[in-house]
């Protein structure tokens, strides 16, 4: 479980987070929902320790992160975390170098799922292939936890689609996924559990399938009623 | 340790293109130096003779060549160069299309081990060119006595050429004083290192700190060489190098440990 508690975070005087609150079970999906600007990739690079974070505490299966904690848990971020002169296979080699939870057939199996070649150089890539090879570096690692950060963002109809299909594949089944997006009608029928964020707070966290069973709203009916008041 | 020199490989091999540029420019200038001064001095030579009016035989010294631009504007390049390139190490990860910085602090390793590997590299990029230069003098002194006559020549000999101010410094005639010498040049790039995560840690306010920091640890660093100078003596030169070994210790420890904590707890990507 990822354990977010009272965590404040300021940009000089500007509180990004206020005391935000939430957590993350294994074996599901939780999504962060805001408008841009309102803290999610601050939250996530807080779990990564990529950021530093006023008060409050952030726990990782009932521990603060360290080293060790990072063949447990990934961050795949928006912009792809390799150099641009690497090819698709230096990536993987540097990434099979120095994590011993790197699954290289994995890798090569959603190398061919989204029809890659391990030779092309990642500065070529067009935008779409570029996210899923950034994917494939968090997807490929035996973790417990996968943080994503938007990654459907400016990609086209049939990279979203090949990409939210390894949300419903063996890929993501047993893991602890927290995902963020400001469009959410692409993994509406996805995400377990939904988390509004709204002002650096968090205004509302609710299991969706409950809800839509219970009340018979979708995630977007308790947004509209969030946001619009 | 594996994690180091896997990182400490990379980082070397990141540079590798521009190492080998470099490499190149130093070669072929000075080459075409040894070449260009020789031919030139041959040819006064030659005019001379001719014009018979001068009885003084002119001698060829290798400092014309080793005063030369041909010869030392590649130094000071590489210089100017490495510099740049202890600022860069480090930026290059935070700026342009990719961010690779979130992948190093995102390796199941102490993240201190960026920090000591990207040290190591600069070291062993300033050592291989300082090598270099040594291969290549030979070298040049085989080309120069190619093209005049050794009567023509001074007498020279590689201490000689050693005993230049900056080269003195660059080849140290002990192996204590290499020691010496490196150390000091270690710690320089550690604190400016330090300095770098501080700005990076804090932006803006972090320049300010990252000034400070740096005047500090000089400022330490400089205490013994000052205190002697004031005291006219006072120490026994044991003693001042026994200082020196202290603040060193001091100001590089400091760096580490300020550096590891920055990289631990404080910085932002």
């Amino acid at each position: 479980m990822i354990e977010v508690k009272n965590v404040e975070k300021k940009y000089g005087r500007k509180r990004v987070l206020k005391g935000l609150s939430f957590t993350a079970e294994k074996g599901e999906i939780t999504c962060l929902i805001g408008i841009n600007g309102v803290g999610k990739t601050t939250i996530m690079k807080a779990i990564m320790a990529l950021t530093p974070i006023n008060s409050g505490e952030i726990l990782i299966d009932g521990e603060k992160i360290r080293k060790e904690s990072f063949e447990k848990i990934t961050f795949i971020p928006d912009t792809i975390t390799m150099l641009p002169q690497m090819k698709i296979c230096d990536a993987f080699a540097f990434m099979a170098d120095f994590y011993k939870n790197w699954d290289p057939q994995r890798a090569e199996e959603l190398l061919q799922f989204f029809k890659l070649d391990s030779t092309e150089r990642i500065a070529n890539l067009s935008k779409g292939n570029m996210a899923k090879v950034n994917m494939i570096l968090g997807l490929a690692l035996d973790v417990d936890y996968l943080l994503m950060d938007e990654p459907f963002s400016g990609i086209d109809i049939f990279s979203r689609e090949q990409i939210a299909d390894v949300f419903t594949s063996h890929l993501i089944e047993d893991r602890g996924v927290i995902i963020t997006t400001h469009e959410i009608s692409d993994i509406e029928h996805l995400i377990d559990r939904a988390v509004l964020i709204d002002n650096g707070e968090v205004v509302k966290e609710f299991g969706v399938e409950e809800v839509r069973e219970k009340e018979g709203k979708s995630v977007v009916d308790v947004m509209r009623e969030v946001y619009r008041g | 340790m594996r994690n180091f020199l896997k990182l400490l490989n990379f980082e070397v091999n990141r540079f590798f293109k521009l190492y080998l540029i470099l490499i190149g420019v130093i070669i072929v200038s000075q080459f075409i130096g040894a070449i260009v001064v020789s031919k030139g001095f041959m040819d006064r030579a030659d005019q001379n003779q001719l014009s018979m009016s001068q009885n003084v035989k002119e001698y060829f010294s290798f400092n014309y060549f080793f005063d030369s631009e041909w010869f030392l504007l590649p130094v000071f390049f590489s210089i100017a160069m490495l510099m740049i390139y202890v600022f860069f190490i480090w930026y290059r990860d935070w700026f342009g299309k990719n961010t690779f910085i979130y992948r190093l602090l995102m390796l199941p390793t102490d993240r201190i081990t960026i920090y000591f590997a990207k040290l190591a590299t600069i070291m062993l990029l300033i050592l291989g060119l300082v090598a270099l230069q040594i291969l290549l003098i030979p070298i040049e002194i085989q080309i120069v006595n190619s093209i005049i006559p050794t009567d023509l020549q001074s007498h020279f000999s590689f201490y000689h050429f050693s005993s230049f101010e900056i080269w003195g410094w660059m080849y140290p005639n002990t192996f204590t004083e290499f020691i010496l010498i490196y150390g000091v040049g270690l710690i320089f790039v550690a604190v400016l290192f330090t300095a770098i995560l501080i700005e990076r840690s804090y932006g803006l306010k972090g320049i300010f700190f990252a000034i400070v920091y740096g005047m500090l640890s000089f400022g330490v660093f400089f205490v013994p060489i000052i205190l002697n100078e004031f005291s006219n003596g006072y120490f026994y030169s044991l003693e001042v190098l026994l200082m020196i070994i202290v603040v060193s210790i001091i100001v590089l420890g400091s760096a580490i440990l300020i550096a590891n904590h920055l990289l631990k707890y404080k910085i932002r990507v």
